[in-house]
């Protein structure tokens, strides 16, 4: 990685994004910039993953700005796409093909040869050089996870989305998998995650935004958030354990209520 | 830092690459494509003499790609929606266009594969020969017929979302084609309908693969069945396109 720590890689700006005459994304601004983790919160059904949708190019938005590393993703598609690396919610590859072939088939769809011993690399280094002829349906969710990552991350992208990275994980994958995101952090590539879980929003990432109802609610640090909104009366009514978390700043700001 | 875009030949041979082992690990398939035609072959071989050779290789050819368009195609495509596999590939840098083009290249050499077995076998069998430019013509006619059912094939997928739906779909319009399509076309099932039949899909496609296997008796029907057949696979691509969604949620 090249880019420089603390150089914009991403650009969100006044993005709309609707289904028909349902609004689902309003006016939604954010920027990420190189050797940074991102992480958007909010309850289901918020618009975050629209919101990822969008910059990703699966979905097109009603208006606004997208940029991945200085390209605007409606003009120049091909080149914002060749910047990102994407790990979506429900990833799913051929189930004929093997490990193997299927990190081959993502290397050439970006442009990358892949050497037999690049290939072993890769494998050694997710620890599924004995898988390496076993189909995705046959790994666990932890050995996928990691596949998916290396997939996303093959062409060394500058932009690295993930939407809901750990959810189904067990502690020990979801540990290793947040050190494959610190280590990305570390090589200066900007990291986006959506997530549900607090404690993880707490421990990797660097700045936060809350959405909800397809609007960004707060965006900072995960201890200025909680600092700001300390004495807020909903965040304090939800405090459980006398001292407010991040999980009580979130329910505090975006309510109780249950979300289908 | 650099941006490197793939070249879309070195794209689309990844693409190739992965979607013909994936056909080819789906032997069973395959052999389901082939095997309905090759059992109507071997079983009309006490009649072939009195309806023709051309009758029955058209026959056979039009009903293998039915089996391409709307079993094999059809089903791949929604159950690779269902999964998610269009999405992953779609967030690549490559022209979504390839994607598509890469599944259609696999189909049409099933569709030369298709037509190939069925020449062998009505040699071996039942020694039924055309001449020099009989083969070449139908080999290209059955890529203008193979187009029709992938149309529709397309057009299903692109009308329903759910898999297993499309599947049962497609299993049924197939079961309609194959045996309204074979008796009808037969007599079996009365005058009226077999009118009707003659400028179906079913009709048109297996009118003009008999007439290409016998370039000397191609007529103003043929021509007329030519063009409607470029009519349905025009207009069932376009609307399968135009009604398709790569994610099906």
């Amino acid at each position: 990685m090249n880019d420089h720590p603390g150089s914009s890689i991403l650009l969100v700006k006044g993005l709309n994004v609707s289904y028909g005459s349902f609004h689902a994304v309003h006016d939604v601004s954010f920027e990420v910039k190189a050797g940074e983790i991102f992480g958007l919160l909010g309850p289901n059904g918020a618009g975050k993953t629209s919101t990822l949708s969008a910059v990703e190019g699966l979905l097109k938005p009603q208006s606004g700005m997208i940029t991945v590393a200085g390209y605007d993703t409606r003009t120049k598609p091909l080149h914002a796409r060749a910047n990102m690396g994407v790990q979506l919610q429900s990833t799913s590859f051929q189930p004929e093909l093997t490990l193997t072939e299927i990190i081959k088939l993502y290397a050439g769809v970006h442009g990358i040869k892949l050497t037999a011993a690049k290939l072993q690399n890769i494998l050694t280094d997710i620890k599924l050089e004995e898988s390496a002829t076993k189909k995705f349906g046959q790994l666990s969710g932890g050995q996928q996870q990691r596949v998916s990552l290396v997939i996303a991350t093959i062409h060394n992208p500058t932009l690295v989305l993930m939407d809901e990275p750990t959810s189904g994980l067990d502690p020990q994958s979801r540990r290793q998998l947040w050190e494959r995101i610190e280590t990305m952090r570390e090589e200066g590539h900007g990291i986006v995650l959506t997530t549900h879980s607090m404690e993880e929003a707490e421990a990797v990432c660097d700045r936060i935004a809350i959405i909800d109802h397809g609007r960004v609610i707060t965006i900072n640090t995960p201890q200025a958030l909680i600092d700001l909104h300390r004495n807020d009366p909903n965040v304090v009514s939800v405090s459980r354990k006398g001292k407010i978390t991040l999980e009580d700043v979130f329910i505090g700001l975006t309510g109780r209520t249950v979300r289908a | 830092m650099e941006t490197i875009i793939p070249s879309t030949a070195s794209a689309l041979s990844s693409l190739l690459e992965a979607d013909f082992k994936t056909q080819w690990r789906n032997r069973r398939s395959v052999i389901l494509v082939l095997l309905v035609p090759v059992i109507i072959l071997v079983s009309w071989k006490g009649i072939i003499d009195k309806m023709g050779g051309a009758f029955a290789l058209s026959t056979c050819i039009t009903i293998g790609l039915t089996a391409i368009g709307l079993m094999g195609y059809s089903n791949a495509i929604a159950r690779d929606r269902d999964k998610g596999v269009f999405q992953r590939l779609r967030v690549t840098p490559v022209p979504t266009w390839s994607i598509m083009i890469s599944r259609l290249i696999v189909q049409l050499a099933m569709i030369m594969l298709l037509t190939l077995f069925i020449f062998v076998v009505g040699y071996e069998y039942d020694k039924i020969t055309l001449s020099p430019a009989g083969y070449a013509l139908t080999f290209a006619v059955s890529f203008i017929g193979g187009a029709v059912y992938l149309g529709l094939g397309q057009m299903i997928v692109g009308l329903v979302k759910n898999a297993e739906t499309v599947n049962s779909t497609t299993r049924l319009v197939y079961f309609v084609f194959i045996m309204v399509g074979m008796f009808g076309d037969l007599g079996v099932l009365g005058v009226g309908l077999k009118k009707i039949i003659h400028w179906s899909p079913y009709g048109t496609v297996k009118a003009v693969l008999s007439s290409s296997m016998q370039p000397g008796s191609w007529n103003m029907d043929t021509t007329m069945a030519l063009v409607a057949t470029l009519l349905y696979a025009f207009i069932f691509s376009f609307l399968g396109i135009k009604w398709f969604r790569w994610s099906s949620q």
